[in-house]
């Protein structure tokens, strides 16, 4: 607790969703480090991960482990995630094997609390995510009497209901939100209509961050790792960001027109069809992606060696990997080094920082 | 069979023409000019006579009786023919029009509504799109060629019909004779099977060549090419072979398995001659027409020059033949008479000042050679050397041997002459050493083909009503992919070894499955929604004790969660480890023309980078299952290098039989891979470790 500044008690945010996916880790390093920089000592815990992994054999959540280390915090591994959905859990869960677990989130919040100023509880899918366990978003809030900050994006005035019944459930422990990857076509009506009603409702708007098609994109190298794909050449371009995904089923002329006008696209196409192939490596596309695990032949092989185009072969059909990719830039997590840093210069250029600690109780 | 398009007493040209230039003034022509014995009717109803033959105005006008018609009307008026022609009661017609299939739906759709009602009408057809078709026996030309080949042995089929027309231009040069010449066309209704099986009863026909663009009815096909190779050969070349496989597909084999494999797989089981180049296929052609199938392997090859010699031995050495070792007395008699420098062991080389006699006498002592099977003489034409002498000597010496006897005499102008006597008197030439040994080794191959004992098929005991029933049950829930489970007890019931194994959905359930198996074993994920496990972490092997298996479980689970989040997870299949083996791949996958077609690899790179695999289409029988394991580059691995004990090559055959009548007793599956498949040493048998499964409704 820090005495001399402006905060009395250690104050615990839950950040959350009413969808999954919204940006909640990015939004918790972009204000976390807004808050280190200002002098807080802040804690992150994640009371509930989903995606486990072992660190130097501790149990963790992976994503919980990435914000960890860019917020250079010094915490035990043990702490930072007390409950991580295993494959037994699951199963133990449905069986109703499992007890306890509130407890656990409990103890664990209450070491990482000491001597913190502000603790960012980070959420994982919604808010009602992990209801079947008894360790719901809303039963974490309770528990750790939290404050909450909702997290979403926005696409139909549907985003509404799930806020008011957020703040219904939640009532005065309703911070407020903040509306990320708002497409350039929404930022007119969000201002006019979609603020003011929250204002309107007592939940005030800390910020809208607009579409960035840097933080849309994905790693090849991610591509290669959910494709188990084959890569044929240039593997020191795998940290180079997908923006666009194109399907190379048309004609040469046509696939040409297309692949100019994407910025930083991958073209997809089937492995057998090396016209689309060589004018996809001549109108430098980032990557081929050739679908039906047939490979190249030589030509286009070297050809994309000395363009600097890497060569993925993957297993799926073209329909199918076209799916996947959709799937994975719209789920892609947050670790790329370059999509970090330009998430957190966004935030502290977007969010109202003056705000938010004004709604915090906090005066820096 | 089919005895009316080769040799019908009577001939109408429907749509004959007097103004040359027309298609049907070309082919009544021909009938009429190359000499045909029988009536010919010209039918058009504008003309008075053609080429001095009374026209008619249509068929029912000619009272007498009509074998064969020839249609070269437009595609929109043969609808209207044909029905004449089932009205006159004729029984065979050749459609020469253009118009259908090959231009689009329309075509197509007029082209199966004639297919209809030829069978409904009981008339058999060639064509539609072709050439026409030539039968130098009867001396029947109903085509618009310019030309009529000579009489020969070669019966020829071809799907191209300018193909058909450069063929029998260069044979006109060549003086080489057919039989019959087919030009197939669209293949409404007859085929290539229909016309191997009427060339094999045609007597004038020694040799059967083809060249094809698709094949109607693969398995069909298989059986008949299998029946008539036993006495003619088949010599095939096969266009559109690569690159047209290229599809995607989810297993090993599919991805491997072209239509080219099919094909390779199809003519290797059904003993044609697969020739890679036209140039092959005429040069395959002159030696099965000309000469006697060699007894066996062992050449000579006799020369007067080293290089061509050593490039002669260098292709043997690259085909089922071998140089002939040469008995002490041959190689006495040859250095009675040949120079010292000679060289009196194979290959034989007379020197550069060999003249026609030094030829003659050679020649002469090694046909005399017991050990020797086949004779090459190479030349090139030296100052010292008469080549026409050399042929007429070689011509006159082969007149009453039954050993095949080849000639490649290099060079151009000089050997020109002696060509043209070999042409003439039916001994296969060729301009390179190369060409000669690439036929002496079809022949050879072909004549192991038809010692080759009958097929042997052996059943296995299968529980084909189990199988039947886990089928029903995936396509009811509309699925294509097996479980691994499903896949396991099918394999199960076509009686294949398996690895104990249980699936376990917790931790602890895999540490209770994994003592009662007994250590070690091997944790996979089990998932439909997984099928290449390994390439996502979902395996783990040799996992000897507890803590193993905890944390194997947890990784493999790990992984999944994080890279197919969305895939359904039924567990982690612990499974008994195999403890020594070799790896193999079996495959199933089903060609569009010739059906199942059963895959063989070792298993690793070799499959996957080295695309070391053999096909064959099923059934398989003993011999095949055999030849498929001894087909792969890699085969030495599995008989042991190094001192290594052989594997169980017995085991891996049966392993073929079985998947082979599994996938003949279910047409369903269109993708099946056992991969790998273990093979123990000799003796000890085989485990199927991994299977997966893929059918269709």
């Amino acid at each position: 607790m820090t005495t001399e500044g402006g905060v009395k008690d250690m104050i615990p945010l839950y950040v959350g969703s009413t969808k999954g996916y919204s940006g909640k880790n990015l939004i918790v390093m972009g204000i976390g480090q807004r808050f280190l920089k200002d002098g807080l000592k802040v804690g992150y815990f994640r009371p509930f991960g989903r995606l486990p992994i072992k660190v130097d054999d501790v149990l963790t959540d992976k994503d919980a482990w990435f914000i960890h280390k860019v917020l250079l915090l010094k915490d035990p591994v043990d702490t930072l995630c007390p409950v991580v959905m295993t494959h037994d859990m699951k199963v133990e869960g449905c069986r109703g094997e499992c007890s306890g677990l509130d407890v656990k989130i409990l103890k664990a919040f209450e070491a990482v609390s000491k001597g913190k100023d502000i603790v960012l509880i980070g959420g994982a899918g919604t808010l009602e995510s992990g209801t079947f366990l008894n360790i719901s978003g809303f039963d974490c809030i309770e528990k750790l009497n939290a404050r909450v900050l909702l997290v979403d994006h926005y696409d139909s005035e549907f985003y509404l209901d799930g806020v008011l019944d957020a703040q219904n459930r939640t009532g005065e422990r309703l911070l407020g939100v903040i509306l990320n990857s708002v497409q350039a076509g929404y930022v007119e009506k969000i201002n006019d209509l979609i603020i003011p009603f929250l204002e309107r409702k007592g939940i005030p708007s800390f910020g809208v961050l607009p579409y960035d098609a840097v933080l849309g994109s994905v790693m090849i190298a991610d591509i290669v790792d959910s494709f188990a794909g084959d890569v044929l050449c240039c593997r020191n371009k795998m940290d180079g960001l997908i923006e666009h995904f194109l399907i190379g089923g048309m004609q040469v002329d046509q696939a040409l027109k297309y692949i100019r006008k994407a910025r930083n696209n991958a073209v997809i196409v089937g492995g057998d069809r090396a016209d689309i192939q060589l004018a996809a490596i001549e109108a430098s596309t980032q990557c081929l992606i050739l679908t039906g695990n047939l490979y190249p032949n030589e030509i286009v092989v070297s050809r994309a060696e000395t363009r600097g185009v890497p060569i993925i072969v993957v297993r799926d059909d073209t329909y199918l990997a076209a799916k996947k990719m959709e799937e994975l830039s719209r789920k892609l997590r947050l670790k790329e080094k370059e999509k970090v840093s330009c998430g957190i210069r966004l935030i502290e250029e977007k969010v109202d920082f003056e705000r938010l600690y004004k709604a915090l109780g906090i005066s820096v | 069979m089919l005895q009316h398009f080769f040799n019908p007493a009577s001939v109408a040209v429907v749509g004959a023409s007097q103004k040359p230039g027309k298609i049907g003034y070309d082919i009544f022509n021909n009938i009429v000019r190359y000499g045909y014995g029988g009536a010919v009717y010209p039918i058009n109803p504008n003309a008075e006579e053609i080429l001095g033959h009374k026209a008619y105005r249509d068929l029912a006008s000619v009272s007498s009786k009509i074998d064969l018609a020839i249609i070269a009307l437009p595609a929109g008026v043969v609808m209207d023919v044909l029905e004449q022609c089932g009205k006159k009661k004729i029984d065979s017609v050749v459609i020469i029009t253009a118009g259908f299939k090959e231009i689009g739906p329309e075509g197509a759709h007029l082209e199966e509504d004639l297919a209809v009602r030829a069978r409904e009408l009981g008339i058999r057809v060639v064509g539609p799109n072709c050439l026409g078709i030539i039968d130098t026996a009867s001396s029947l030309n109903a085509s618009f060629a310019a030309g009529m080949p000579f009489a020969g042995r070669i019966g020829f089929f071809s799907q191209s019909g300018a193909l058909c027309v450069a063929i029998l231009d260069w044979a006109l040069g060549e003086n080489v004779g057919f039989s019959r010449f087919v030009s197939l066309g669209n293949k409404m209704d007859i085929s290539e099977t229909d016309i191997l099986l009427s060339m094999e009863q045609d007597e004038n026909t020694r040799v059967i060549l083809g060249y094809l663009e698709s094949i109607e009815d693969g398995q069909r096909f298989m059986r008949a090419s299998r029946k008539v190779s036993k006495t003619k050969p088949i010599i095939i070349i096969k266009s559109g072979t690569t690159g047209s496989g290229a599809k995607a597909a989810s297993s090993h084999t599919g991805a491997l398995a072209g239509s080219d494999h099919a094909y390779r797989a199809a003519f290797k089981q059904s003993g044609i001659i697969h020739a890679e180049s036209m140039q092959s296929l005429f040069g395959y052609a002159m030696a099965f027409a000309n000469q006697p199938l060699p007894k066996g392997p062992r050449l000579a090859i006799i020369t007067n020059s080293g290089g061509p010699g050593i490039l002669a031995a260098d292709a043997c050495d690259r085909s089922s033949l071998y140089l002939s070792p040469i008995r002490k007395k041959t190689a006495d008699r040859l250095r009675e008479f040949l120079p010292p420098t000679a060289s009196v062991y194979n290959p034989i080389d007379i020197i550069g000042d060999a003249s026609h006699e030094r030829y003659e006498k050679t020649l002469e002592v090694i046909l005399k050679d017991d050990l020797i099977h086949a004779v090459l003489i190479l030349l090139t034409p030296t100052a010292s050397v008469d080549a026409e002498a050399v042929a007429r000597g070689v011509v006159d010496l082969a007149k009453d041997v039954d050993k095949p006897i080849m000639t490649a005499f290099m060079g151009g102008e000089r050997v020109r002459g002696a060509r043209k006597i070999f042409q003439d008197h039916a001994i296969p030439t060729y301009d390179y050493p190369e060409d000669a040994v690439a036929a002496m080794d079809a022949m050879l191959s072909y004549r192991r083909w038809r010692e080759k004992p009958e097929r042997e098929y052996r059943r296995f005991e299968a529980d084909t009503r189990k199988v039947r029933k886990i089928f029903a049950s995936v396509v009811k829930q509309h699925r294509h992919d097996l479980i691994e489970n499903e896949a396991r007890e099918i394999l199960n019931a076509y009686g294949f070894e398996l690895p104990e194994s249980r699936i376990a959905k917790t931790t602890m359930e895999a540490v209770k499955a994994a003592s009662e198996i007994g250590y070690p074993v091997v944790m996979k994920i089990a998932s439909p929604d997984i099928l290449h496990k390994s390439d996502i972490g979902g395996v783990r092997v040799r996992l000897e004790n507890d803590a193993m298996v905890k944390d194997a479980f947890f990784d493999i689970t790990a992984n999944i969660q994080l890279r197919q989040p969305q895939a359904r997870i039924l567990g982690v299949m612990v499974q008994e480890m195999i403890p020594q083996g070799k790896e193999v791949i079996l495959g199933i996958t089903r060609d569009i023309q010739f059906g199942p077609m059963i895959m063989f690899g070792l298993g690793g790179i070799y499959v996957e980078v080295l695309k070391d695999v053999a096909f064959r289409i099923a059934p398989l029988s003993r011999k095949e299952a055999e030849a498929m394991i001894h087909d792969i580059r890699s085969f030495p691995l599995l008989r042991g290098v190094r001192g290594e004990a052989p594997v169980d090559i017995e085991g891996i055959r049966n392993a073929l039989l079985r998947l082979s009548q599994m996938a003949i007793d279910f047409p369903e599956i269109i993708e099946a891979d056992i991969n790998p498949l273990l093979v123990r040493p000799e003796g000890q048998g085989v485990v199927a470790v991994d299977a997966r499964i893929t059918v269709q409704e």
